[in-house]
């Protein structure tokens, strides 16, 4: 809570004794959420909407949107990052109090707070009318028909980070196919004498791993909100096991290594020469120019290695999205908030988002801005990256999330994961996870098909 | 005693106590006494009893996304026993703590015993060194291990050891709790030493007894209970096994999987999955399993301690 800058706010005495008190009851675990469907009768003066949110240098975006506004004031929390925000988010919304107005929601965890009727229809609120501002897949992954249940911020088309310095010392070529791709990680592996890999490839990000069968045209879940009780499972599909089937590979003959991601053996490697590629996401630049500085100015993007030479095919890793719970007390605004805090004629806060916190917009109009399109990256030694990440952002096909992602998630990692550990099929591993999920699903009470 | 000086009308009262008013004196003896036990027995209610009892109930529900809440009895008890995931676990510990408890009391009784026998300047200071570590957060000496085990800025890292692989990382998980624990199972021990009689070790001396027999034969019998006790500790420590594998999970989530031990198990269950009444469930048989575990151990060591 940030109580540091609640003194400096001009704000009137009542909602100064509203604020003082909901965050009295925030700190004690109990709030006045009202769960009315008619929205309360509005106070005199500017209405506090509490924001959960994890986004990096937030508080500048937060700090401009509410010296632009009068009738809300936004009182931003950062409730952990991912899952920590989630197990909060998670616990309030089953106590029925606690929960903030507004909170940030990655895209494959939208499914599971909708199902349990926590996310407030935002279609109700005139969210539809900002529908033209996204891509097609983007908005698919927030809405269902004239329901929305976000509004995107932020998402993560992939694309390949590669070490221009690496590939010029052994004489690697950037490879436009996976064929070609094993092709330079043999060639780096007997030049560099096993020194480097061509990648880590990280089994402990089920995003990671989603991204790629994505890019592969798999489907692990036919699910669509508007027929909550059924779903297709089909992780062991042929798409997914053919990615599964090539990392295998590259795993087993030491091609690429399998230190979890997000820790600080990998952060090293990407700093150092262990590693000549990145599969990166749309956030990348910025997370890696944080973490392996040492590495800055020898970077470049090239589009992801496709299946079929010739082709565009795309996947996602992350992104984010602003919901409304339903313990919001003013619906109406608290739409308002999540439409406008990263909205499509949001210059000012873009220019946080995208300078500073290295955000990839979802909205198009930000996307085809000059100064996105354009913007040159000192990291990537002056490369225009989102020369490449743009086209790759446009190119994603449709997706669909399960509505208990943890789960999902968790089966991905965890049987892959063992599968490396114990030297075991992996395919194996993604028919376990098969198994595993569809009885889940028939646990929680899902007609399975 | 003012009280009866004061008041002279309860004097004769006080010197023949009829069978009413000793009756009433028992009643204000008992209010007086619940009176002292209550601060500890709001507390014992409102944080132990009631969580536990509410606990218990919710672990006789079942909750899915689609059909809600039902009773379900022992079903999630049911579950839990069969639960393949659940007995990888409770094996897991239980080999652990095999290990883990001899070590711990082991290193904790020679680390006493060398600083109850040598007086110096020194000893002072490696007593306070062997505490250090237990006044470090466990999450903090956690991660702190989590970076000495790297192997890419770890100092062990040119070793080729991998610290956190499958077949290691059990090892390395008991090295930090030993590493943890032991200080301060060490100082237990120490403070028992510090209250035997010194007289003993002296006529044992005098029957010529080296140094090592004091210890091992005089020193260490007599502190038994004191043994028992951190034994016990250690125990339930290991059998309730969490904090440390939960941080070192991301280093490699293979080797520490999600499953390692029963409560970690139960923590995901819960808070990743939202299983809140299997979780219960299983937390309820791992304080079953926590609680055998210490009774089979005390009633095995009934004779040597005073703790029955």
């Amino acid at each position: 809570v940030n109580i540091g800058n609640f003194s400096a706010r001009r704000v009137s005495r009542r909602s100064v004794v509203a604020a003082v008190a909901a965050t009295a009851l925030a700190l004690t675990g109990c709030s006045s959420g009202g769960d009315d469907d008619k929205p309360a009768e509005k106070p005199t003066g500017p209405v506090t909407i509490k924001v959960w949110a994890w986004y990096p240098e937030f508080q500048g975006v937060v700090d401009n949107f509410n010296a632009t506004h009068t009738d809300v004031k936004i009182e931003w929390t950062n409730a952990g990052t991912g899952q920590d925000q989630y197990t909060k988010l998670q616990t309030a919304l089953k106590a029925g109090k606690g929960a903030p107005d507004v909170v940030m929601l990655e895209l494959q965890e939208i499914p599971t707070f909708a199902l349990t009727k926590h996310l407030v229809d935002l279609g109700k609120y005139g969210a539809n009318s900002v529908k033209g501002d996204y891509v097609e897949w983007a908005w698919k992954q927030v809405s269902s028909g004239e329901q929305v249940y976000a509004i995107p911020v932020d998402a993560g088309p992939m694309a390949m980070m590669y070490r221009e310095d690496i590939f010029s010392k052994y004489g690697l070529t950037v490879p436009k196919t996976w064929d070609e791709y094993k092709q330079q990680a043999e060639k780096l592996k007997t030049a560099s004498a096993g020194k480097s890999f061509i990648t880590d490839f990280g089994a402990n990000d089920g995003g990671f791993m989603s991204g790629l069968f994505w890019q592969a045209g798999a489907q692990p879940y036919t699910y669509d909100l508007a027929n909550p009780t059924s779903i297709g499972v089909n992780v062991n599909s042929a798409e997914a096991k053919k990615v599964i089937e090539y990392w295998e590979g590259m795993v087993g003959a030491g091609l690429a290594d399998t230190t979890a991601f997000h820790t600080t053996d990998f952060y090293n490697g990407l700093g150092s020469e262990k590693y000549a590629t990145y599969l990166a996401a749309g956030w990348g630049p910025g997370y890696i120019q944080a973490n392996a500085a040492k590495s800055a100015g020898k970077w470049k993007v090239a589009p992801l290695p496709q299946w079929v030479a010739g082709e565009n095919k795309q996947g996602d890793w992350g992104g984010s999205s602003f919901a409304v719970t339903d313990q919001a007390k003013y619906p109406d605004l608290a739409a308002k908030v999540a439409m406008e805090i990263f909205g499509a004629k949001n210059t000012d806060a873009w220019k946080v988002g995208i300078d500073k916190a290295f955000l990839f917009p979802t909205a198009t109009p930000v996307l085809e801005s000059d100064t996105f399109k354009n913007k040159q990256y000192d990291f990537f030694g002056g490369q225009k990256v989102n020369e490449v990440f743009v086209p790759a952002y446009n190119a994603i096909g449709p997706f669909a999330w399960s509505p208990f992602n943890s789960y999902n998630f968790n089966q991905l990692t965890t049987n892959i994961n063992q599968a490396i550990e114990k030297k075991t099929s992996w395919t194996a591993a993604l028919d376990t996870a098969q198994e595993n999920v569809k009885t889940y699903a028939t646990q929680q009470g899902f007609k399975v098909q | 005693m003012t009280e009866v000086q004061n008041s002279p009308a309860v004097a004769p009262a006080a010197a023949g106590p009829s069978v009413k008013t000793g009756r009433r004196s028992h009643v204000r003896e008992a209010a007086t006494g619940w009176l002292f036990v209550l601060p500890f027995a709001v507390l014992l209610v409102a944080f132990l009893l009631l969580p536990m009892a509410y606990a218990f109930k919710i672990s006789l529900y079942r909750s899915t996304l689609i059909e809600g809440e039902v009773f379900a009895f022992f079903d999630n008890y049911k579950q839990a026993i069969d639960d393949p995931l659940v007995r990888e676990g409770v094996v897991r510990v239980l080999i652990f703590g095999l290990i883990q408890t001899p070590v711990m009391i082991g290193v904790a009784l020679l680390a006493a015993l060398l600083i109850d026998a040598a007086t110096s300047r020194f000893s002072r200071f490696f007593r306070l060194a062997a505490f250090v570590p237990y006044a470090v957060p466990v999450v903090i000496g956690t991660l702190m291990w989590g970076f000495l085990y790297s192997d890419s800025i770890g100092p062990f890292s040119g070793l080729g050891i991998d610290f956190v692989s499958s077949d290691t990382v059990l090892a390395s998980l008991g090295n930090i709790v030993t590493w943890q624990w032991a200080g301060y199972n060490m100082i237990v021990l120490y403070a028992a030493l510090q209250g035997l009689p010194r007289e003993t070790y002296e006529s044992a001396r005098i029957d010529g007894a080296t140094e090592v027999q004091i210890a091992l034969r005089i020193k260490t019998p007599m502190i038994a209970s004191a043994l028992v006790l951190a034994t016990l500790f250690t125990i339930m420590g290991t059998l309730q096994f969490f904090t440390e594998p939960l941080i070192l999970q991301p280093l490699n989530p293979g080797a520490i999987t999600q499953h390692y031990t029963p409560n970690v198990y139960a923590y995901q269950q819960a808070f990743s999955f939202q299983q809140y009444n299997y979780s219960a469930a299983i937390s309820f048989l791992l304080g079953a399993v926590v609680f055998i575990g210490s009774y089979i151990f005390l009633f095995a060591t009934r004779k040597r301690s005073a703790l029955r």
